[in-house]
């Protein structure tokens, strides 16, 4: 009777309301939440040369950072653009900032200005933003061959030859570091396509955990100097800028969203790992004899 | 003629598009620049038939009181205010205290995200019906599958120090074989549905011949 | 009409003054970015003068310059860069010059800035200001409205080695317009001689790279036709079932019986997208076998062109099958250009219209799940078709049928079973078998330390 009932109930496991899982899934990340822990982990060779490439940076250069991702992939990539805005302003970088995604200013605007803040940097003479261009693959053309004339102007109306930090930049050739955040289409990949074989540029990324699969032959090709990919990414690069090697005038934020972000998937991949587990136990404990 | 025009339209500006690639002078990239500009500013002009087109297809239902009319109600009034909220302001809309960042930052982004997060429930309940090892190849999709999740976390590394490298490996040889594949093949068929369209063997969108 | 239209702008085009004199008169020059050019003597290479000697500037650029100037002990001139070399590019539009220049072995400037002139005695125009030390190369765009201001034959360049501290002496004097900039620099700063560049058109690119590709295009042209020719002639041409093709019909039909519509998905991004295009065209028979079987057929769209054109190829589809009555417009219907609330509005419309069948083909990112799960609950066929390599395993994970790359190319012509488009895939497996070639002959060669076949691809590739 017992075997029958466990027989009926593995049956049932494999079509049960996916509400189930639904509510599994969720205690499954609520609980790191709530509970934080923390667990070791390495840096991959991806990340640790996106991370180079900023480090080789001389002092005062100027960098470009496309920031092109909005609400939803907001908890994988903020943690990236916030480390390496720490990153290039604590070595006195500056940076000339732009995004294709509509959705992107009132979120990546605000980071950038806070963290500056936090720095003590200026916006115009150490920073500015130029804000979003429509044209997907045209418009990183169009920056690409001009970007005075893409960007006539920052994302407050000031005209970019009044902005000392923009002066002088004509083509995206000429910053020595194109940094990337970049949560799908458009973004690494147009760059890539549209303008960096084109321009011979210097490129590092960072994407989510479904398109950076797509980047690594880029990054196998040297057309991305590093990549980092996903929450793990995000998490890598702040073990680099905050605990491995940070600089002496670092200020610490609070938190370090990528490395608690990335404890939180733990239990979430743990679940979904089990579940399959589970799924194929039952599915070969209750399949008829003699079916494949 | 209903098809012939269209067809000569395409196979003339399909050409001359198609040029840009091998003429790299500067007079014939005005001409294309051009065509391009002409594609950007139907494109926006569209966006007006967009419109349209949503008041078309839910006023009348509300209107009407049919069968979850509300939802179309609500969808309306969100277009409405989003669309007023949005010519207030001016440049400073992205500051604080200002209404269009307001609906920025406490709509858009929690139902955004929202949205977004959707993906790891689905994922999961994707995942506990697909992976089942049914056969040989499911197995292998199975397993690899299931060494690049824990792998990917540092609880994979917890387990085993090689699994990250295990995982890198995977990620970096086979996956990325496989999508160049995937890569090249669909950049060949691109290039003969573009060449079909081009030379007018492709009529299907006219309705055929 | 619009053809023609097009053809005689062409040709206007290509006929006017312009286009037949790229060496333009003086005076359309005259005006060509003024807002940087400014009246400045030519600082040569060597010139250790500090003071701003040789300065045309108006006179409160006059005073900014003296300002700063008692502050400039402290700024040490440094040597100008050597070897100052200004050519086209290859296979270029004619607008770019190409600059190199070598830095001084022992004394390293802090920056480097290039200015261009239309004569050796200027006025100089700043190109840009602050090229960091390890930069040696710079590519200058010579016109930015080549067919109103014309392209001149000849540009002169400058390279000036900044000294540590002259940038922020400039901004001290509170120097912000590019001309005033560049006054103050090229009077603080040593500088190359003036060096001419040409810039030249070339009308073919003739490099090996772009022959190749124009070779493949037209071989893929030259296959399609003599296959197309030979499928007119009645040879049979055989195609591999593919069962994802072969369920949208069932699909249609499925709906049919049940007596719901079919829900087409054409991706989500912008009408030139190939993969949209491919979709379209798909949606022409898809509708066309949809009216035939009597059913309804709903087409959500994120991108209001793509619902344009859907629109009209939805109602040429009923019109072919004999059933214009059955077209309603208000089932072609665009959701939302942005990505999510296109998703949820789709979503909305799988659980309230419940369709029997889901069809998602085009370009999809993040909602493919979201939108194969959601159809899975309403218990519909779904068949889905996609290049787009990351949502892939979404769409086999949650889809009855999945079609991979190049697939939802070839669904158009297997599905309308017309002999000269099913023999035109032929083409591209010709090709297909070229590049399957070209693998292992440069994976080989490449082993063998032979790199000609990888230099040959890399010269197509730029």
């Amino acid at each position: 009777m017992l075997l029958l009932s466990a027989f009926e109930w593995l049956v049932r496991f494999q079509h049960m309301d996916r509400r189930w899982i639904f509510l599994g899934m969720a205690i499954a990340i609520a609980i790191p939440m709530l509970f934080p822990f923390t667990s070791e982990f390495s840096v991959d060779r991806s990340v640790k040369d996106a991370w180079q490439a900023v480090e080789d940076l001389p002092e005062g250069a100027t960098v470009y950072i496309s920031a092109d991702f909005d609400p939803g992939s907001r908890p994988e990539l903020e943690p990236y653009y916030r480390a390496v805005l720490h990153q290039l302003f604590t070595k006195d970088v500056k940076i000339v900032s732009a995004t294709l995604w509509p959705a992107a200013p009132p979120l990546v605007f605000p980071i950038m200005e806070e963290i500056a803040e936090v720095y003590g940097k200026e916006y115009g003479t150490d920073y500015c933003f130029l804000g979003f261009k429509d044209g997907k693959e045209l418009a990183i053309k169009s920056i690409g061959e001009n970007l005075p004339k893409t960007y006539p102007v920052d994302f407050q109306g000031t005209p970019i030859g009044d902005l000392p930090v923009a002066r002088g930049f004509k083509q995206l050739k000429d910053f020595p570091l194109i940094v990337l955040v970049s949560a799908g289409f458009p973004g690494i990949k147009e760059y890539v396509l549209q303008v960096q074989g084109q321009y011979e540029l210097k490129m590092v990324g960072a994407a989510t955990a479904v398109s950076g699969p797509d980047y690594i032959p880029y990054y196998k090709a040297h057309q991305l100097a590093g990549i980092s990919s996903g929450m793990p990414g995000s998490a890598q690069y702040e073990k680099l800028v905050f605990l491995e090697h940070p600089r002496e005038n670092l200020v610490h934020p609070e938190r370090l969203l990528g490395i608690e972000g990335v404890n939180v998937l733990n239990l979430g991949h743990v679940f979904i790992v089990l579940l399959i587990f589970l799924g194929n136990v039952a599915f070969f404990t209750t399949r008829p004899k003699g079916v494949e | 003629m209903r098809t012939t025009i269209p067809l000569v339209i395409t196979f003339v500006v399909g050409l001359i598009m198609l040029g840009e690639a091998f003429i790299p002078h500067w007079m014939y990239r005005i001409v294309t620049e051009n065509i391009l500009e002409w594609g950007v500013i139907l494109a926006a002009a569209a966006f007006v038939l967009g419109l349209i087109n949503l008041i078309q297809v839910n006023l009348p239902k509300v209107l009407a009181r049919e069968p979850e009319w509300g939802y179309k109600l609500v969808m309306l009034v969100a277009l409405v205010a989003t669309l007023v909220v949005g010519f207030m302001g001016g440049g400073d809309r992205l500051s604080n205290g200002q209404a269009y960042k307001w609906v920025f930052d406490f709509v858009f982004v929690p139902l955004n995200a929202t949205m977004f997060a959707l993906l790891a429930f689905y994922i999961a309940s994707a995942a506990f019906r697909a992976f089942r090892a049914r056969n040989m190849e499911a197995t292998v999709l199975l397993v690899a599958a299931v060494v690049v999740m824990i792998g990917r976390v540092p609880i994979g590394e917890q387990i085993s120090e090689r699994l990250p490298q295990i995982v890198n490996w995977l990620m970096e040889v086979p996956n990325t074989a496989a999508r160049r594949a995937i890569f090249i093949g669909a950049a060949l068929g691109a290039v003969a549905t573009g060449l079909r369209i081009i030379l007018g063997i492709e009529r299907s969108h006219l309705g055929g011949d | 009409m619009t053809a023609r239209w097009l053809t005689l702008l062409f040709l206007l085009a290509l006929a006017s003054p312009a286009f037949a004199d790229s060496a333009p008169s003086d005076a359309a020059n005259s005006d060509d970015d003024d807002s940087s050019v400014i009246g400045v003597g030519n600082d040569s290479a060597g010139d250790d003068d500090d003071s701003a000697a040789g300065l045309e500037a108006p006179p409160g650029l006059m005073e900014a310059a003296a300002v700063a100037e008692g502050s400039m002990a402290d700024v040490v001139k440094v040597p100008a860069p050597t070897e100052l070399t200004v050519t086209a590019p290859k296979h270029n539009s004619g607008l770019n010059l190409d600059l190199s220049w070598t830095p001084h072995p022992d004394v390293e400037a802090a920056r480097f800035t290039v200015a261009r002139a239309e004569s050796p005695d200027g006025p100089w125009e700043m190109r840009v200001e602050d090229l960091t030390p390890d930069i040696t190369t710079y590519t200058d765009k010579v016109a930015e409205d080549p067919l109103n201001k014309g392209v001149r034959d000849q540009y002169y360049y400058r390279v000036l080695a900044l000294p540590r501290g002259l940038r922020a002496q400039a901004d001290e004097a509170n120097l912000t317009k590019p001309a005033d900039r560049f006054a103050f620099l090229d009077a603080h700063a040593n500088s190359t001689p003036a060096i001419a560049g040409e810039p030249k058109g070339v009308w073919l690119n003739t490099s090996v790279g772009f022959l190749l590709m124009a070779l493949i295009v037209l071989t893929v042209g030259g296959l399609m036709f003599w296959f197309t020719d030979r499928a007119r002639k009645g040879k049979e041409v055989f195609i591999r079932r593919i069962p994802g093709i072969d369920a949208i019909e069932e699909g249609i039909g499925r709906a049919t019986e049940m007596g719901k519509p079919v829900l087409y998905v054409p991706g989500i991004d912008e009408l030139q997208d190939i993969q949209t295009i491919a979709s379209v065209l798909i949606l022409g028979e898809v509708s066309k076998k949809v009216a035939e079987y009597q059913s309804d057929i709903i087409v959500t769209c994120c991108i209001p062109l793509v619902r344009e054109v859907a629109d009209e190829v939805v109602k040429a589809g009923y019109y072919q099958a004999g059933y214009p009555d059955a077209y309603r417009s208000t089932n072609t219907r665009f959701i939302s250009s942005e990505q999510f609330a296109f998703c949820a509005g789709t979503n909305g419309i799988i659980l309230r219209e419940k369709p029997a069948t889901n069809i998602y083909l085009g370009r999809f990112f993040a909602e493919s799940l979201i939108l194969a799960e959601t159809g899975f609950v309403n218990k519909s066929i779904q068949i889905a078709g996609t290049a787009e390599a990351t949502q892939l395993p979404f769409f086999i994970a949650a889809c009855d049928y999945t079609l991979i790359g190049e697939e939802l190319f070839a669904v158009s012509a297997y599905l309308s079973g017309d002999p000269r488009l099913v023999s035109s895939l032929k083409a591209s497996d010709w090709i297909k078998v070229f590049c399957v070639a070209s693998i292992i002959v440069g994976t080989l060669a490449g082993s063998f330390g032979m790199d000609f076949v990888v230099q040959l691809f890399t010269a197509a590739g730029h």
